[in-house]
């Protein structure tokens, strides 16, 4: 009875239809039809013979009666052209799930709405049903609303939409015109953007504002370029400077500053909703994300072509994967919000949102076009059908966002290593060459005449035949016999320990963790020093035997070298505890140290003819805290005295064994080389080469590895709170979705890229690239996608121009040639100037995508260059400014304003790249904040900062009161106006005033301004002197200047 | 100038919202019709100027609160056959049906059945409207949270308060139009934080301001210690002076004329938010109707006062979250759901009744809209796995009351079935719960939008209907 699954219905549909055309119908939409028709009443409707004759009264009046009348007075919106409303009585099922039928006529809302008895009325503005239709529904509802069959036959989807020919004719999808600037009047003119603007301008009826002056010119370059108010000398020497080309000269100065990649950058960011935590309930940190920031920053400044730019973002891990800045760019792909908390019924649609997240984006960043609105339906507007929809997201499939470690020097590194092998390979020759030259003899004798091992020491260091980490980390045996863990850092990890021993009366196993300088103070744990061995686990089989079961080896008690962990008394008798499931947890204060655990046998063990020990040490309680050196040694006592760095190798002990019984001449080659060295340890000459081998290993370079987030295919996967519950993070497959609901899977969607944007008849596997050979982590798939976005023949490529073009348009100038930078569909603006455009893209792709050559040509224009002047007359033609008829103020985003209260403050701190910060005070560059979603910075957030959620081609740009707030009352605001006054040292009166106008605004005050401010310093200097306050000059100085930082004047570029 | 002007891209949908093309055109600058908090005239004439919604968070037990369900108790240790064990959010933590351990009893005129841990909101029934018919599609807390808070699950889409300020501005000029409150106990924020009162795509200045729990209740209220009123009255008067002659120069710039009235504005909400949430200037009887003294529910109480006089002083929207985080830290009774329950009501139940009984007879009931309720509710059967008998989430059903602004008092809108496991009559979504409050307010559900990303977006997405049973 309460089997009835409740769907997703909120997702059928809320991304894209638009108002307008639903309004009206039924206004209700609540649970969409589930599988499976269900009465969906608690209690059931009388007995079951009764139940079947009202059934079958039903049936046959529906079959008569009511079918014919649903079919002509209801089917065409319910569900049959469409479901207004969301309501569908095409089906009972659908009927039913609707909740309007109601368990009786009495309670049926479908009846009081056909009975107009409640709003709205049905039919929707037609005539009201006749009476006796009225009771013919109302007699079937009472039988139980039964149906024979639905109402009609739906297909499984909708007839898939074809992209036309016609459809590749909208101007953003056309082919690029040939368009030449116009000739035309050339006194203003000074590039061929301008002959373009003009001509429009022209046509209009309008003119162009004449040059803005030197002062407003190098501000506003200034500030468009860098986000960096100039500095005052700089503003004089080029109002100075009347050489031909100072202002081109000016404007290549700013596009080779390194702070050039720094605002543009921040650009990319809103483009590509760029932000360094998770997002949702937990808001888990992203801490190595910031890579991808960086990653913009050098490609704007080394100017990249753009193509390359959009391609490495999509697929740098396939198409460069040596290359660090490659890898950093696919950070792009895995930017967006996640939720990590997910219950097992939102597995799948997770996971397609964040396919969604990618398709989206890259369709809003890359190409202008609101891809995902064809998740649920074919795009209301564009040529999208979501068959192509779900083939994009089948690019992204098996995508998924993790953390490599990466050298980001990795020559170096190689040269550094070959330098240190060879070094430490001379070394080892001369101990060797000695050990040949000196000791052959020697040992030999001694061998003849051993007798017995000389040495008290009871443990027995165990040489591995195998060691494993369970998750990946790389395990080296060192000279010593201990291993020593590097590589991947695996949060939880279990290491496998096999040695093949002789002896037969094992009693006891001891545990070393040592120290070494490649860990974090220097070990033994990996990451923090300190390790948690959670458990070991050791078995024993007959060596003669592998078919033996082992036998469970069981410890009953254990002590430590930990002075704070005294011996722990032996379990009473028959307790059957195992200790060492409880493993060795020493304290945090464990780092740094070389310490030992040992453990007692129950039983003796050791098979005849020798035993395979497995031993399993297992490090899963707290994240990152296995061991990173460790070594095993057992011994013949029960509880030998516990010393660590003592122990005998096994092989020695074997060796020596197999001597007393078949003479030097039984030894197996490991054997006689462990005695050897065992025998030169005595040896004052071999000592002092040992030594410089053994000095010399700390000095063999680590590789600074760096974590960096990438966006991939075929890596380990970070883990997050869904791991526990079985989240598999993708799924193989991706299946076009009915409506968007996982519950509704159609046929498998295989890579595909977006029809509109291929000729006719096009197959996208002509852009299918195959991965090279023996590569197999990654499917390619990407870099397919990266070839047909950049293909300007066939493919996307003309799109991707007209849209970057566009954007570094709307950035210079407040207003895209395209209004709507992020949608070049049909719901987007046209182009006011289409021939400007697109001569703009076929200039950009004829000039290898370089886009310092775009701004250039753009910042050098008459449009840009010319006043902000306001002219009652031309603004009632075109208040908008659309056809550019003068500069339009605006204000400065929220980095740029920050950026330049920190320059004028002196208090900027410009240091690049690197992990963020979220603290207000920071004193970097503004693009360096760490962008948490859930905890984003107040100050900027006041800026309209945007939310990281989605791709923004332009910010909404507000003046609200509490902006004011922060200027007059916080303490970044003080801090400011205290560095400005500050710099103002040294400047008396009327000089200081000039000083900061000059720094502010980069120009001097005049007579009105300087009188102002004089009264208003004489007024505050007196205030505070009445206070009997020493400063009282100074404080009144800085009053000013925090005045001053918040005046429009600062604030907008003009 | 208008693309740009105050608001960007906002203020063009807002215009043609309000037609209000001709004040922006060219001519010297308004500066107050740039004003983005400006108050507006709604589409018709309103029945609710602003909305106070207390947020129970967690999720709360239908069951146990409002839907008085007899026949739980008659199947009281039955399982329930055919259930999804994975409704709630522990698939392993699934008990038989338990009946409500509190009593119910008839309340008001109309009998409503209250379950006991309600003695004060009680009196009040004939005020309210029940809606217990509520389902929401998550049973996770924070898609839940948004989804109620957004129509949508999904982070990134303005809320209600959001819509209701972008739709009609703020009538105090001195305080933000849309203020939230969270739990003051340490307890944490609603899950999915700032993004509960977010103004997703809309312009920030509609995003809800967080009053803090601790310290100074709004940023950069308070004047740096080295200014006095004087002082920084003479910075803002030089200031005025400066902006004036650039104004001058600029007379068409309507932003700069936009930037100096928001000085004068910042610096009189310096004074006027602080009176307006300094409660203890309440006389006694007030504050002890509210129960501010009273140690368990001293905080609802400050904050249901503060929200009177906010909304008293034409703040638009308020909302109030009882409780922070999940589990014990919220109404998310998933361990021992009498003690929780108990727990929580007692905290809320008497401030809240003051608050209906303070609003009434100052007469701003009628034009405060009064809303109780969670992002889901609980199920009808016991949570196992804790040390007392809790309930898990339940998504496909909850109640929801409304009272003042406009509601018939004393109605109850559609049904549970009887266990109270599922919406079963007139089924309500979350989109009817949005568009009725918009109506309520004058404002029309399917007209309200904003385009950004190339389409027109709604706060109900494709759907809703107004409940016109519940409104007066």
């Amino acid at each position: 009875m309460f089997q009835v699954r409740v769907m997703d219905s909120a997702r059928a549909c809320n991304h894209c239809l638009p108002a307008q055309l639903l309004v009206i119908g039924l206004l209700w939409l609540g649970v969409l039809p589930p599988a499976h028709a269900q009465q969906d009443r608690s209690s059931p409707s009388g007995g079951g013979e009764q139940h079947a004759r009202r059934m079958a009264q039903g049936m046959e009046l529906f079959k008569r009666e009511v079918r014919p009348l649903l079919n002509e007075r209801c089917l065409v919106c319910h569900g049959g052209a469409q479901s207004l409303g969301g309501f569908d009585l095409s089906s009972r099922e659908s009927l039913v799930n609707s909740g309007k039928l109601g368990a009786s006529a009495d309670s049926s809302r479908l009846l009081k709405l056909i009975r107009h008895e409640q709003e709205p009325h049905m039919p929707f503005q037609q005539p009201k049903l006749p009476e006796q239709a009225i009771d013919v529904i109302a007699r079937w509802i009472e039988l139980g609303a039964p149906y024979d069959k639905p109402l009609i036959d739906k297909p499984a989807s909708g007839p898939p939409a074809e992209v036309t020919a016609a459809d590749r004719e909208f101007w953003s999808f056309r082919p690029l015109a040939r368009s030449e600037p116009p000739a035309g009047d050339e006194s203003w003119s000074r590039t061929p953007i301008d002959r373009f603007i003009l001509r429009k301008l022209h046509q209009k009826g309008l003119t162009p504002n004449p040059e803005a002056d030197r002062r407003t010119l190098i501000r506003r370059a200034f500030l468009g370029v860098l986000g960096l108010p100039p500095d005052p000398d700089e503003v004089d020497a080029f109002v100075r400077d009347r050489s031909p080309g100072a202002y081109e000269k000016l404007i290549d100065r700013l596009l080779s500053s390194k702070h050039f990649g720094e605002r543009w950058a921040r650009h990319w960011i809103d483009i590509a909703r760029f932000a360094e935590s998770y997002g949702f309930e937990r808001d888990y940190e992203r801490p190595y994300a910031y890579h991808y920031r960086d990653f913009l920053i050098k490609a704007f400044n080394r100017d990249m072509p753009y193509d390359r730019f959009v391609r490495w973002q999509l697929a740098g891990d396939e198409l460069a994967p040596d290359n660090p800045l490659a890898l950093m760019a696919t950070g792009f792909l895995g930017a967006g919000a996640f939720p990590t908390e997910i219950t097992e019924h939102e597995f799948e649609t997770v996971r397609y949102d964040e396919l969604d997240d990618m398709v989206n984006t890259t369709g809003t960043a890359m190409l202008g076009l609101t891809i995902g609105c064809a998740r649920c339906h074919d795009h209301k507007y564009d040529p999208i059908p979501t068959r192509d929809y779900y083939r994009l997201a089948s690019v992204f499939g098996h995508t998924i966002r993790t953390e490599i470690d990466y050298d980001p020097a990795p020559d170096a590194s190689r040269a550094a290593m070959e330098q240190w092998e060879a070094e430490h390979r001379e070394l080892v020759a001369a101990r060797g060459e000695y050990e040949q030259r000196r000791l052959t003899e020697p040992f030999e004798r001694w061998l003849q005449n051993l007798d017995g091992l000389p040495s008290e020491d009871p443990w027995r260091v165990l040489d591995f035949t195998e060691y494993q980490s369970k998750e990946g980390a790389s395990l080296e045996k060192l000279e010593d016999g201990s291993i020593l863990a590097s590589g991947e850092l695996p949060d939880l990890d279990e290491y496998t320990f096999t040695a093949d021993v002789q002896a037969r009366d094992i009693r006891a196993l001891r545990v070393e963790a040592l120290t070494h300088p490649s860990f974090p103070r220097n070990g033994p744990g990996r990451s923090r020093g300190r390790f948690v061995m959670t458990s070991l686990k050791a078995t024993a089989r007959p060596l003669a035997d592998p078919d033996a079961e082992p036998v469970k080896l069981k410890f009953v008690s254990t002590w430590t070298t930990d002075p704070a962990d005294p011996d722990a008394p032996p379990p009473p008798a028959g307790s059957g505890a195992n200790v060492a499931d409880r493993g060795w947890r020493p304290g945090a204060e464990s780092a740094g140290r070389d310490q030992a655990a040992a453990f007692t046998l129950a039983e003796p063990v050791g098979f005849d003819g020798g035993t395979r020990l497995t031993i399993k040490l297992n490090f899963g309680k707290l994240i990152q805290c296995s061991l990173g050196r460790t070594r095993l040694s057992i011994s013949g006592k029960p509880r030998p005295p516990l010393l660590v760095g003592s122990g005998v190798p096994q092989p020695v002990v074997e060796g020596m064994d197999v001597v007393g019984r078949e003479g030097p001449s039984g030894l197996s080659e490991p054997q006689r080389a462990a005695l050897l060295r065992f025998f030169a340890r005595s040896d004052a000459g071999w000592r002092q080469r040992d030594r410089a081998v053994q000095s010399h290993l700390p000095a063999r370079p680590i590789p600074t590895k760096t974590k960096i987030q990438i966006t991939s295919e075929g890596y380990p996967i970070p883990r997050h709170n869904s791991n526990g519950n079985g989240y598999p993070h993708f799924y193989k497959q991706t299946h076009i979705l009915k409506r968007g609901d996982v519950s509704q899977k159609e046929e498998p969607a295989n890579p595909g890229f977006l029809g509109v944007l291929m000729p006719e008849g096009g197959d996208a596997k002509s852009w299918f690239v195959a991965a090279p050979r023996g590569w197999e982590r990654t499917s390619f798939r990407r870099a397919s996608l990266a070839n047909w976005i950049t293909d300007v023949d066939r493919g996307a490529g003309v799109l991707l121009a007209r849209v970057i073009v566009n954007r570094l348009w709307h950035y210079h100038l407040g207003r895209g040639i395209v209004a709507t930078p992020s949608d070049f569909g049909r719901q987007g603006d046209p182009p006011s100037h289409p021939e400007l455009l697109d001569w703009l893209a076929r200039d950009l792709i004829n000039h290898g995508w370089r886009l310092k050559r775009l701004h250039r040509l753009i910042m050098t224009s008459a449009v840009y260059r010319q006043s902000a002047a306001y002219d009652a007359e031309k603004a009632a033609a075109d208040v908008n400014n659309v056809y550019r008829w003068r500069w339009t103020p605006r204000r400065l985003e929220a980095e740029a304003m920050r950026d330049s209260l920190l320059t004028v403050s002196g208090l900027l701190d410009r240091t690049m790249y690197g992990p963020g910060a979220m603290r207000s005070d920071m004193r970097r560059r503004s693009v360096y904040f760490f962008i948490k979603r859930a905890d984003l910075v107040p100050i900027m957030m006041l800026f309209d900062w945007p939310e990281q959620l989605v791709g923004i081609g332009r910010r909404p740009s507000t003046t609200i009161a509490p902006q004011a707030l922060m200027f007059l009352n916080s303490p970044q605001a003080r801090r400011y106006a205290e560095g400005l006054a500050r710099r103002l040292d040294g400047f008396q009166g009327r000089r200081a005033v000039q000083q900061a106008y000059r720094i502010a605004y980069g120009r001097t005050a005049d007579p009105d301004e300087l009188e102002a401010a004089e009264a208003f310093l004489d007024r505050q200097s007196r205030s505070y002197a009445s206070e009997g306050r020493p400063d009282a000059s100074t404080l009144a100085l800085t009053d000013y200047c925090q005045a001053l930082l918040g005046l429009s004047e600062f604030l907008y570029i003009r | 100038m208008l693309q740009r002007c105050g608001m960007g891209v906002g203020m063009l949908g807002l215009t043609s919202l309000l037609h209000e093309e001709g004040l922006i055109a060219a001519g010297p600058a308004p500066a107050r019709a740039l004003d983005p908090l400006a108050p507006r005239t709604a589409h018709f004439a309103p029945k609710a100027k602003s909305v106070i919604w207390l947020f129970i968070n967690g999720g709360p037990s239908h069951i146990d609160t409002w839907d008085h369900r007899p026949a739980l108790a008659r199947h009281h240790g039955q399982e329930l056959e055919g259930f999804d064990k994975f409704t709630g959010f522990f698939s392993r933590e699934v008990g038989a049906l338990m009946k409500s351990p509190f009593r119910f009893s008839p309340r008001g005129q109309s009998g409503k059945m209250v379950s006991e841990i309600f003695p004060y909101l009680g009196e009040h029934v004939d005020r309210m409207a029940f809606i217990h018919s509520g389902h929401s599609d998550s049973n996770n807390h924070s898609p839940a949270l948004f989804t109620i808070n957004s129509g949508q699950m999904r982070m990134g889409y303005p809320c209600l308060g959001s819509w209701v300020t972008y739709g009609l501005g703020s009538e105090s000029r001195n305080l933000p139009g849309f203020v939230v409150m969270s739990d003051p106990k340490n307890r944490g924020l609603p899950k999915g934080s700032a993004a509960n009162w977010s103004a997703g795509f809309l312009p920030g200045v509609y995003q809800g301001t967080w009053l803090r729990p601790q310290g100074e209740p709004i940023e950069n209220l308070k004047r740096p210690a080295v200014l006095n009123d004087d002082r920084q009255r003479a910075q803002l008067d030089l200031m005025a002076r400066l902006g004036g002659r650039d104004l001058e120069r600029n007379p068409y710039e309507a932003e700069l004329a936009a930037r100096i009235e928001s000085f004068e504005l910042a610096y009189r909400m310096q004074t006027a938010a602080p009176e307006a949430l300094d409660v203890d200037r309440e006389p006694p009887r007030i504050q002890q109707m509210y129960g501010l003294h009273e140690k368990n529910c001293a905080h609802m109480a400050r904050q249901c006062l503060m929200a009177r006089r906010l909304v008293e002083r034409g703040v638009r929207f308020v909302q109030i979250y009882s409780g922070g985080m999940e589990n014990a830290r919220s109404w998310d009774g998933h361990h021992d759901i009498h003690g929780n329950h108990t727990q929580f009501a007692g905290e809320t139940d008497q401030p809240m009744a003051a608050l209906l009984t303070d609003l009434e007879q100052r007469g701003l009931l009628d034009e405060t809209l009064v809303i109780w309720g969670g992002e889901f509710g609980r199920l009808p059967l016991s949570q196992i796995g804790g040390a007392k008998p809790g309930r898990d989430h339940n998504p496909h059903c909850f109640t929801t009351w409304m009272a003042g602004g406009g509601i018939k008092g004393g109605v109850s809108y559609g049904e549970s079935d009887e266990l109270g496991h599922r919406a079963a009559v007139d089924k309500v979504s979350v989109n009817d719960f949005h568009a009725t409050i918009l109506h309520l307010l004058g404002l029309d559900h399917e007209r309200l939008t904003y385009k950004y990303n190339g389409r027109q977006f709604r706060l109900t997405d494709v759907a809703g209907r107004v409940l016109h049973e519940i409104i007066a």
